[in-house]
């Protein structure tokens, strides 16, 4: 492919050295940024086909290129602009290699559609 | 004009179309249910995903989520060694908006649901416009398919 470049380690000119692998595992494998209120829908993302809406406040974000197992590190973040504290749960839903799951909770506990739900993911691609 | 992808890695071919395509917001919306004690789920397309699949050259034959899917449902399973299905399946050319929501279906929606989308007393799927389905969110948890719309022909 064009306009590759192939580095096992990157230099920087007083602050040291690292190898690419920090770059390669350190790298978020899949992102999403949705607004759950009214009819859902996708900001912006990578690595994402769709989304689910599966009620209030529950998202499924789907992945294109596959995780290489189940056992990836996911990270959420919910936001609403008028229901105060809210908290990302994971809705006792295991993930899978292609899918991950986030809820949008207040802090009582109740389910809430959150103007924003942002996902990341870390780990191995397939 | 899309690069050969040939051999490439799904995610790098990701990573281009992110940094060359315009994302596409389709107005459709895929309404399914998969539990009879769930309400209705809606599958929302990525715009970026959407563009990939337009433009053509980018994205794996459908089949090839299969075939990992079915890796992935074996007990034994632990990661992925047929990977490279994604990555080296020669991609598929461009797809209309509506090929497009098909082969979402086909990979994002449950195989039991599409599959058998039209056994039994009512569908159990169906593909709207966004402006079809209810803004009120109350009304919408308790919502089923065959209520509140009709299946397209």
């Amino acid at each position: 492919m064009a306009g590759t470049i192939v580095a096992d380690t990157l230099t920087h000119s007083t602050a040291g050295s690292l190898t690419t692998d920090y770059v390669v595992n350190g790298s978020a494998k899949a992102w999403v940024s949705l607004n759950g209120t009214g009819t859902a829908a996708i900001r912006d993302s990578h690595n994402t086909s769709s989304i689910t809406d599966a009620g209030t406040g529950v998202y499924y974000s789907t992945f294109s290129s596959a995780m290489n197992n189940a056992s990836f590190s996911g990270g959420s973040h919910v936001i609403g602009l008028s229901n105060g504290d809210l908290v990302a749960t994971g809705e006792a839903t295991a993930p899978t290699t292609t899918t991950f799951r986030v809820g949008c909770r207040t802090v009582g506990g109740t389910l809430l559609d959150p103007e924003y739900a942002m996902t990341n993911v870390h780990g191995d691609l397939a | 004009m899309t690069p050969d992808f040939t051999g490439t890695h799904l995610w790098d071919r990701l990573c281009w179309a992110k940094e060359n395509l315009e994302p596409h917001q389709s107005d459709y919306r895929v309404v399914y249910e998969d539990s009879i004690d769930e309400c209705a789920k809606i599958l929302v397309p990525d715009p970026n995903w959407m563009a990939c699949a337009l433009q053509g050259g980018i994205l794996p034959p459908v089949e090839v989520y299969w075939e990992l899917a079915k890796d992935e449902a074996q007990p034994d399973f632990k990661r992925h060694t047929r990977g490279y299905l994604l990555h080296e399946t020669p991609p598929v050319g461009p797809m209309t908006e509506e090929e497009a929501i098909e082969y979402l279906i086909q990979k994002d929606v449950p195989q039991h649901v599409w599959r058998n989308w039209d056994e039994g007393n009512r569908p159990k799927m169906v593909i709207c416009r966004k402006q079809q389905l209810p803004q009120t969110r109350v009304w919408r948890n308790a919502w089923r398919i065959s209520d509140e719309i009709k299946v397209a022909a």
